[in-house]
């Protein structure tokens, strides 16, 4: 078990898990601090820069920094609102609001925190890849390289050209059409679709994945790719007999089994 | 053969004194890049050949770079029991005549730049003596160049030869290593670096003996050290030349420091622009394997390290730290957040000391000599030496290490012997894009990492560019961040969106575009880059524009109000024209005009249409009798059309 430590959020004492991130505690807390590149199964990243907090107090160095990579300690005190902050963070949400101007998510986050025009030219065309409305938090190429294993997407280029898509923007076979990049995106930016048998990821340089076929509806209801990913996971003898049914079939299949063992026609242990 | 106790150590010693004080003429060719660069190579192969072809008896080897870059190629020149002799801008042609001076035991003293009769290459139990003579011939110290300079860090650089491990155990070379392993606990060599008061010369300047410390601390079974040698900043070749010029040196300090810290390996992360420095690096690691010096215990005691250079692809980001260490991990160079910093995980997610080039340079001589010595050369809180690089608008450009706390007038003007063609100087820029613009007035400040910070700018890796009336410091400030723009590694906003934003706005500036509501925006960008980046490049990146606005803001408004720029470098602010009175009508221009702007003909006065110009300067260029004048905001009057030029003339 890990240490309990109190620390302080604008004057008022919480407990936290010592080496928790401040922004969990915030989040848990419902203490509000805008973020784009935080996410609880990620490693922090530290990108994004809207999560800045002020460090008052506490045995580490004092000032401005991100609260996503700031570690709870005991006699850590921590204050989200500062004059200073806000100032920042309103240019900050302008270099935003430039750089994705196409993004909903991204304009409703700014106007929740009171800013809604930029004084800086709107990315136009040529659009990027995703549409201008990629912010570049990097949460999709984390979440396939750190939770996925894939690493089917990643940055190309450097500073203000940087993008996130497929190596050389070339169909990727190394794509599992899992859609947790599309999942984890907070703007918005990843387009994906499913037409007949195949899962196209838009996004990803027209990347498409095969489905899967139930063999009993005939319906196509997942990736391939994803599909053996999980059975490998499986017990082999439960395996076969879920394999290659899609979500409706598998549960009518394990329905009907309750029901005919409920009647007594087949044994528990029968299979 | 294997040195392992202090009589082996001797031995080799001897030998390397035999090379560095042989029993006939030595000649040394420095042949650093700078040196090669100027033409050293060729001279060094003139020489061998004059030498074979008259039947010389001398011993012609190389060295490093003695810090005058002005005056390259050097030679240097020893007869027994004289003088070391410095000779200066040596020609390929001048072989021949060198040699037979030498033949007959004499040397070109008009070719003669300055002497050395003693000198101290600190880590020596003593100075050397070379001998008395040649009264025409100025000491080295005499000269204004090196007067003020105090060599420490360039201790054997332009002397020894930095491909030969023999000289450099000859000038006391790895005797500080000795000293640390085989008499002073892994405490006692972090007490002397912390006594001498070092701080790191990576630019930030965080005490090394507290980084030690705390690299020391952790408790892991591998530990590893890093030499930081990517050396991004435009204009700096200080870590080049070190590496070059005295690449044991880096070795020495890195072995010393791995013993403190308790590292079984070490890490020298050069770009790969510099093909020699990795050369003479690579063969002084397998010289210093052969000798036993690194491996496995190290003077027969129960320390072994090792080194291995990793190259990088040279984006300046992978200077700062954490990108270093994902470079040499194999991942894309991206900063990532500190804390945790290096010393707790660094490479591999195990402690790490990751210092620069200098900062390593400096620790033989601080083993040696004792932490209390070094703490007194230099200032209170900025002890011992820096080397910096001086560059451009100043009449002697090259390498000149000083005490911390010396002016940038001392620098500038007395070293530097001011501007060129006697032009004003204007301004010097420190810390490459990370520093900022120090105007004149305030060039008594001296060069230590506290005054700089105070005056807006940082003293960075020791860049320093001299600027004069001809460079427009709003185009300096958007050269800087162009390089910033073009060097961040894209992953958070404020560096990756802001610094563009800035750029853009300048751009606009120099362009006539601007307004005084720019200036306003181009500072709130500023601060927020500072105070929101991940890393240091973001941190430090908007300096030149905050000092150049902060000290040259009239030439920022000539830019904004009155569409003039006063150094008459931006060009969509500058006309070109010719002077009626001067124009012989050659043609000469309009020849040369890439967009056909100039009318004339043969005797006829030229006139350049200014809907058609481009202000790319060849006409200025190319004119015989300098009648084309650059102007800004201003005008001269000329002919509508072409007429004959005046007799008479
Ligand atoms: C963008 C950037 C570039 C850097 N480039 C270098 C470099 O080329 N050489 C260097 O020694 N330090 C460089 N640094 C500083 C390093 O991060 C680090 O502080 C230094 O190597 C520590 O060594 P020191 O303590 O000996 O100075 C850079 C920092 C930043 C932010
Ligand atoms: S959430 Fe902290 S920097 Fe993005």
């Amino acid at each position: 078990m890990k240490k309990t430590v109190r620390i302080k959020i604008n004057g008022k004492t919480y407990e936290a898990e010592e080496g928790e991130s401040i922004l969990s505690v915030c989040n848990r807390e419902n203490i509000d601090i805008p973020n784009l590149c935080f996410n609880e199964a990620l490693a922090p990243y530290g990108a994004c820069r809207l999560c800045m907090v002020e460090v008052v107090n506490g045995p580490g160095k004092k000032g401005m920094t991100t609260s996503c990579t700031l570690e709870a300690v005991e006699g850590l005190e921590v204050v989200t609102d500062t004059e200073q902050i806000v100032k920042y963070r309103n240019v900050l949400f302008e270099l935003y609001l430039a750089q994705a101007p196409n993004s909903e998510e991204i304009k409703e986050m700014a106007a929740k925190y009171g800013v809604t025009k930029t004084r800086f030219a709107k990315k136009a065309k040529p659009l990027d890849p995703l549409g201008n409305k990629c912010v570049l938090c990097g949460q999709c190429v984390r979440v396939c390289d750190e939770i996925m294993g894939t690493a089917a997407i990643n940055y190309i280029g450097r500073g203000f050209h940087t993008k996130i898509n497929t190596p050389y923007l070339e169909k990727n076979d190394a794509c599992m059409g899992c859609g947790a990049c599309a999942e984890v995106c907070p703007t918005g930016a990843i387009q994906m679709e499913d037409i007949y048998d195949k899962r196209i990821m838009k996004s990803w340089s027209g990347t498409e994945v095969k489905l899967k076929k139930c063999k009993s509806c005939g319906r196509y209801f997942a990736p391939e790719p994803i599909a053996e990913f999980a059975y490998a996971k499986l017990d082999p003898e439960i395996k076969e007999e879920l394999k290659d049914l899609c979500p409706d079939c598998r549960r009518k299949l394990l329905s009907r089994k309750e029901i005919l063992i409920s009647q007594g026609e087949v044994s528990k242990n029968e299979d | 053969m294997k040195i392992k106790t202090l009589q082996d150590l001797e031995n080799v010693r001897k030998a390397g004194i035999k090379k560095l004080f042989p029993d006939k003429p030595r000649i040394a060719v420095g042949l650093a890049t700078c040196g090669i660069a100027a033409g050293g190579q060729d001279v060094y192969e003139a020489l061998e050949t004059a030498l074979k072809k008259k039947g010389v008896n001398a011993f012609l080897t190389k060295t490093g770079c003695f810090g005058i870059c002005n005056e390259e190629p050097l030679v240097n020149i020893a007869m027994p029991g004289k003088p070391l002799v410095i000779l200066h801008k040596v020609q390929k042609e001048d072989a021949e005549s060198i040699a037979e001076k030498v033949a007959k035991g004499k040397l070109p003293e008009e070719k003669a730049l300055c002497k050395i009769e003693e000198w101290d290459h600190i880590t020596s139990e003593k100075p050397f003596f070379y001998g008395k003579g040649y009264e025409n011939i100025p000491l080295w110290n005499e000269i204004p160049y090196f007067k003020p300079q105090k060599k420490v860090v360039l201790r054997d650089a332009g002397i020894i030869n930095p491909e030969d491990i023999e000289e450099y155990i000859a000038v006391g070379g790895y005797s500080a290593v000795y000293k640390a392993l085989t008499k002073m606990t892994p405490d006692e060599v972090v007490e002397e670096v912390k006594k001498s008061g070092l701080r790191g010369r990576g630019g930030a300047g965080f005490p090394t003996g507290l980084k030690w410390e705390f690299t020391k601390k952790e408790k892991s079974d591998v530990k590893y050290v890093i030499c930081n040698a990517d050396e991004g900043d435009p204009g700096a070749y200080m870590n080049r030349n070190e590496m070059e010029s005295d690449p044991h040196m880096v070795i020495e300090g890195m072995i010393i420091g791995a013993y403190a810290i308790g590292a079984s390996e070490g890490f020298i992360y050069v770009r790969a622009e510099y093909p020699l420095a990795i050369e003479r690096l690579k063969l002084a690691i397998k010289q210093a394997k052969e000798y036993g010096l690194l491996g496995e215990h190290i003077f027969g005691t129960e320390f072994s390290f090792d080194i291995r250079i990793a190259t990088g692809a040279g984006a300046f980001v992978c200077g700062e730290e954490t990108a270093l260490i994902a470079s040499i991990e194999g991942k894309p160079g991206r900063p990532r957040p500190r804390p945790p910093f290096p010393a707790q995980k660094g490479l591999w997610e195990k402690p790490t000391n990751i210092n620069n080039v200098e900062t390593w340079c400096n620790i033989a001589p601080i083993i040696k000599k004792g932490g209390e010595w070094f703490s007194r050369i230099g200032i209170e809180r900025n002890t011992g030496t820096k080397v910096f690089s001086l560059v451009g608008k100043v009449n002697k450009v090259g390498l000149v290490e000083v005490p911390l706390g010396t002016t940038i007038n001392e620098i500038v003007c007395h070293i530097g012997g001011c501007g060129i063609k006697s032009k004003e100087i204007k301004a010097v820029q420190t810390g490459g894009p990370s520093g900022g613009c120090i105007p004149r007035n305030l060039f008594d400040t001296p060069i230590d990492y506290d005054h700089l910070k105070e005056v807006g700018s940082i003293m960075g890796s020791g860049g320093l560019v001299v600027m004069d009336e001809d460079t427009c410091m709003v185009d300096t400030a958007k050269y800087f961040l162009s390089f910033t723009v073009d060097e961040s590694c894209g992953k958070c906003v404020p560096c990756r969106e802001g610094l563009k934003r800035m750029y853009d706005i300048l751009e606009k500036i120099t362009d006539g575009r601007g307004t005084e509501e720019d200036l306003g925006i181009l500072d709130e960008l500023a601060h927020t880059i500072k105070a929101t980046s991940l890393c240091g490049l973001g941190q430090t990146a908007p300096n030149p524009v905050i000092t150049t606005i902060k000290y040259f803001k009239d030439e920022y408004m000539e830019h904004i109000k009155n569409k003039v720029c006063p150094a008459r470098v931006c060009r969509a602010l500058i006309d070109y024209f010719i002077v009626p009175d001067k124009c012989k009508g050659c043609t000469i221009c309009a020849k040369n005009c890439p967009v056909g702007a100039i009318d004339g003909g043969p005797g006829l006065i030229h006139i350049i249409d200014q809907s058609k110009c481009i202000a790319c300067g060849t006409c200025m260029d190319v004119c015989p009798f300098d009648a084309v004048v650059k102007l800004s905001g201003e005008k001269i009057d000329t002919p509508d059309k072409p007429i004959p030029v005046k007799k008479g003339r």
